[in-house]
């Protein structure tokens, strides 16, 4: 579903991610974990369509999008769930969905909503109130929930524990591994490694922009030196 | 009574403010950057206001000419002056922006000449008795009712439709925005349309309570648009409307009670002064 080859991407001068590669399929989770600045967000922030990588290619599902910019990703089933959630604040819950699901038409726009409403009951009760008045943890199920607005098959997304209390991680979690199910493909960024290594299909440990370590979850999570060794946790 | 009465003019003031700093503070928060020219399409709408009236007899068709050749000239100036600088520093922009400025005030001279223009017969000049001898022009309800009508219908497009939905996702978070497939470069466009076009309705409604537009009417709004955004929350539409409500209102009766040892314009200042002493992040934070 996904192909990354070779790519390199980062700001002006300042290269954050060299010559990384990996194939991920749908219904995977594939997580991407590493030290503050090893590059993590850049990879995310490219394959999001907000960095152009300055060599190497991304293919989705036989189709090169490397040069694309962010506001054709949805067209090719890519959503975003952003570093800090990212949730417009002074828009209402509501609103915070329907700009999620610009793309779609009237009728999807509804059913999708309600299915969010659903899977998310919490976000039913506040659907009038202001996104920014919600906890860090309701903010973090709008911001999955936005995302998840215009059907995606390719779910990327930033720290999606970070700042948010632990029944809330366990919540978000549980989201993910239902995502999964239907077959998304969800590439997973965290700082919290434990938890990303618990559902992740396959593991990336980038280091100083370099990938460091690539296999199995299985192989990630039975030999822990591993992954320690990277991150030294 | 003259504590109404005065309330009564900074709310006036207010609804003029606000027109002129939200198209200001809509474009501040697309694209970071102060559109100090804003102020040159507040007194270009003030003369449109006038010609027009002038000629056709019709100040609501003047208003709404004006509205729209100023919308079709702010996109035009996003397109010439600042598109090309979007990469480049903020403070580039600003300073293509002070030219800007300059070179319509100069450009306002030569073209209607450096004594001004008034209407011939100034529409709405007649009073109202709103109770108890408390009086209004109707120019002054007039203004007060547009700037209502415009600013709910803003209101109503931006939290009830989808085009404007994604207008106010696109003013927070341009970045996050276009995620979701949204144009952000009709947004652009779209902004400095509704942000011009607001100006020239001040522009109108200010020459309709002086009589009197010239080309540096707009020195004067164009500081005082920047105190209230920034008192605002610089991007916040909500704080930009209050502090432009507050502005009036601070103004009308600062003229009366400290006007012998504070310039009426410079007490906008002091108030900014004062109010982010209290509160540095500005009325409302911006988010």
């Amino acid at each position: 579903m996904l192909q990354v080859k070779n790519i390199q991407c980062g700001y002006k001068d300042i290269v954050a991610v060299h010559d990384l590669s990996f194939e991920a399929a749908g219904g995977e989770v594939f997580a991407l974990i590493g030290a503050n600045g090893a590059g993590k967000t850049t990879t995310i922030m490219a394959l999001a369509g907000h960095i152009v990588p300055m060599r190497g290619s991304i293919i989705v599902e036989g189709h090169d999008i490397s040069s694309g910019r962010a506001q054709g990703r949805l067209a090719h089933g890519i959503a975003l769930v952003p570093e800090g959630r990212r949730v417009f604040p002074d828009l209402s819950v509501e609103n915070n969905l329907t700009v999620g699901g610009h793309t779609v038409g009237r009728e999807a726009l509804r059913s999708n909503r309600e299915n969010a409403y659903q899977i998310f009951p919490r976000l039913a009760e506040r659907r009038t109130q202001l996104a920014g008045s919600l906890s860090g943890g309701e903010q973090q199920m709008l911001a999955i929930a936005r995302a998840m607005m215009a059907s995606p098959r390719i779910l990327l997304v930033d720290e999606l524990s970070l700042g948010l209390m632990p029944k809330m991680v366990d919540e978000c979690y549980q989201v993910v591994d239902t995502l999964k199910q239907q077959g998304l493909l969800i590439i997973l960024v965290e700082q919290s490694t434990q938890r990303a290594l618990e559902v992740a299909d396959q593991v990336a440990v980038l280091e100083s922009g370099y990938l460091a370590w690539h296999g199995s979850g299985e192989s990630a999570r039975s030999d822990s030196s591993v992954v320690s060794a990277y991150l030294g946790n | 009574m003259l504590a109404l009465d005065l309330l009564l003019q900074g709310i006036v003031q207010g609804a003029i403010y606000a027109l002129i700093a939200l198209g200001l503070t809509l474009i501040y928060g697309l694209l970071r950057i102060l559109h100090v020219a804003h102020a040159a399409l507040f007194t270009l709408g003030g003369y449109i206001g006038v010609i027009v009236t002038n000629q056709t007899g019709s100040l609501a068709f003047a208003l709404v000419v004006s509205m729209v050749l100023v919308g079709v000239l702010g996109i035009l100036i996003y397109r010439v002056a600042y598109k090309p600088l979007l990469g480049k520093s903020p403070l580039v922009a600003l300073i293509a922006s002070i030219g800007l400025f300059i070179a319509f005030e100069e450009g306002f001279r030569i073209v209607f000449g450096s004594y001004g223009l008034s209407f011939e017969d100034p529409p709405l000049r007649t009073q109202v008795d709103l109770g108890g001898g408390l009086l209004i022009s109707h120019s002054r309800l007039l203004i007060v009712g547009m700037a209502v009508v415009i600013l709910s219908i803003l209101a109503w497009l931006s939290t009830r439709t989808r085009t404007g939905i994604a207008w106010k996702a696109t003013v927070t978070d341009p970045q996050i925005a276009s995620s979701f497939g949204i144009n952000i470069e009709r947004v652009r466009y779209l902004n400095f349309f509704i942000g011009s076009a607001l100006a020239a309705a001040a522009g109108v409604m200010v020459v309709l309570l002086t009589n009197l537009v010239e080309p540096t009417m707009g020195a004067v709004a164009s500081y005082k648009a920047l105190a209230i955004i920034v008192l605002g929350g610089l991007g916040s539409v909500r704080g930009t409307l209050v502090a432009a409500l507050a502005i009036g209102i601070v103004e009308s009766f600062g003229t009366v009670y400290i006007g012998h040892i504070l310039d009426r314009d410079a007490l906008a200042f002091a108030f900014l002064v004062v109010a982010l002493m209290v509160r540095p992040q500005g009325l409302f934070k911006a988010d």
